[in-house]
């Protein structure tokens, strides 16, 4: 079925889709959600939900599957050394390896960052904000 | 789970080590299904121990202690490894994912999706051949590789198979593809295009090209990381990362073996040879054609072999897309194409399943008309390899 399906655009109004029950989402779970034809990975890290837009802008994999680990920065604020940082917190994209921060969706080297949308928990089901 | 929006779907997932696979076709597999589809450069699994049971003598007692080796702990029995990747190891952090080895049955799950009608399986692990030091260690593996291969893959439906030379043995090289030329599933001789020296249009190498031409199997030149040779064309000193390594040595090693295939006159005195280049991306076709038709101006009198300029020969060379370039924008690829005059020739390729393989969304997202899109994704290839229309 590839009826169009616009993006909602109704302006403000918060939808909320309930994706499921906490329980069933534990540290370490991830979920892929399509909403439309809009996919999302949501993943649980240490009891933190995030949720991020969920195909790679290079050639489309699915970054629900990716793994989270840690990368290297080298910055002003590192005073230009190598260092580890973020670790646990780094989506790496199954496909060819671009790298997310989950929490700002910003891809590391790009200029480029990915959708991000809020998760909150409401009468125990985890729930998407879109 | 329904209300007044779109559908929505939940699915639990798992983190997947290897590079995801197929997916990407599924996601077009309406689309697609009613192309020809050719990919035109599959790798599966052809480990060196595949081999052994095909070499003979002291070459067989060698690679059996070559099977043995631990080299920092890669698998010994990895060529690649051995000479390849020794030098940055880890340098990434384990951040791509892994590049699995793809089983035969791998191969036939993906055909049998049904999407695509012919897979050309390239070597992996003898792609740098040419650099190996001893002529007859060489041939003797790129011989064993062969027939495995053939044992292997043939009557396989929708599966041809590329054979590899030794370019540093041309009488062996010679005889391979007068071995295998006839069988229906061989379509391509490979030759691997890193490390060889002399460069590969040299005189040294005439009997192989008459062989394929005498055969009429067209030639496919596929790159490696070029970080593994000391020589000719590119030297590991020169790089200090492996990215670098990687990004110059495919398309220059291309670029340098077309110039002096070229300008050695072989096109000329081939005429029906076919040509093509894998691996190296496509962005620089532009600048070598039309860079060598800029000094020919000058030194024609130095290739009085050549009949027409460079870029008209370089024009009918035939090139696979991986690793295609993420172009700005969407309509961009066409444009590169039309530069390079490659309607004709440009074959989509995917690299499945190394890790730098193309999913096939990089190349559907660019642009162009229908009847392009069913040349780049078959047809080119189908008339490159002489397979059969499979509808
Ligand atoms: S698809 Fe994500 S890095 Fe290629």
């Amino acid at each position: 079925m590839t009826q169009k399906m616009q993006p909602d655009t109704r302006s403000r109004s918060q939808r909320k889709v309930p994706i499921m029950p906490a329980v069933d989402f534990p540290h370490g779970a991830r979920v892929e959600v399509q909403v439309g034809r809009v996919h999302i990975a949501v993943f649980n890290i240490n009891g933190e939900y995030f949720a991020l837009y969920g195909r790679c802008p290079h050639q489309s994999a699915p970054l629900s599957r990716g793994r989270l680990q840690g990368t290297v920065i080298c910055s002003e604020e590192t005073c230009w050394e190598t260092k580890w940082v973020h670790d646990g917190e780094v989506l790496v994209c199954p496909g060819h390896g671009m790298e997310y921060h989950v929490r700002s969706g910003k891809a590391f080297g790009y200029d480029l960052k990915l959708r991000t949308y809020e998760v909150v928990v409401e009468e125990g089901q985890v729930t998407l904000v879109l | 789970m329904e209300s007044d929006g779109p559908l929505v779907k939940v699915r639990k997932v798992e983190a997947s080590y290897n590079p995801v696979q197929d997916e990407d076709l599924d996601q077009f597999g309406k689309e697609l299904s009613e192309l020809t589809i050719v990919d035109v450069d599959v790798h599966v699994d052809d480990t060196l121990m595949f081999m052994l049971d095909y070499m003979e003598g002291h070459f067989r007692k060698r690679l059996e202690t070559v099977l043995q080796a631990d080299f920092k702990g890669e698998p010994g029995n990895s060529l690649r490894n051995m000479i390849a990747h020794i030098a940055w190891l880890g340098s990434s952090y384990d951040k791509p994912p892994r590049a699995k080895l793809a089983a035969k049955e791998d191969l036939l799950a993906r055909m049998e999706k049904g999407i695509i009608d012919y897979s050309i399986l390239f070597p992996s692990e003898l792609l740098p051949i040419g650099y190996l030091p001893e002529p007859e260690w060489a041939a003797s593996l790129a011989k064993a590789y062969n027939q495995y291969m053939v044992d292997a893959y043939q009557n396989t439906k929708g599966v041809k198979i590329a054979i590899v030379v030794a370019p540093q043995h041309p009488a062996s090289a010679a005889e391979e593809i007068d071995r295998h030329a006839s069988h229906p599933d061989v379509v391509s001789v490979c030759l691997p295009d890193v490390g060889v020296n002399p460069p590969i249009g040299d005189e040294k190498y005439e009997p192989i090209y008459a062989a394929a031409a005498r055969h009429s199997l067209p030639i496919s030149f596929h790159g490696i990381e070029a970080l593994i040779h000391d020589n000719y064309p590119l030297r590991v000193a020169h790089f200090h990362t492996l990215m670098q390594v990687n990004s110059m040595g495919f398309p220059f090693t291309s670029m340098l073996q077309i110039m002096s295939v070229v300008c050695a006159g072989i096109p000329v005195r081939f005429p029906n040879l076919k040509f093509a280049v894998l691996e190296a991306g496509l962005t620089w076709m532009p600048f070598i054609m039309y860079r060598l038709d800029a000094a020919y101006l000058r030194y024609r009198t130095e290739l009085p072999a050549l009949e027409k300029k460079p870029s008209e020969y370089i024009r009918d060379w035939y090139i696979g897309t991986h690793e295609l370039e993420a172009l700005p924008r969407r309509g961009d690829l066409v444009k590169l194409i039309e530069l390079y005059q490659g309607q004709d020739t440009t074959m989509w390729a995917s690299d499945w399943p190394h890790l730098e393989r193309d999913l096939i969304a990089g190349f559907m997202r660019y642009e162009m008309d229908e009847t392009l899109r069913r040349k780049i994704l078959g047809e080119n290839a189908l008339e490159f390899f002489g397979l059969t229309p499979p509808k």
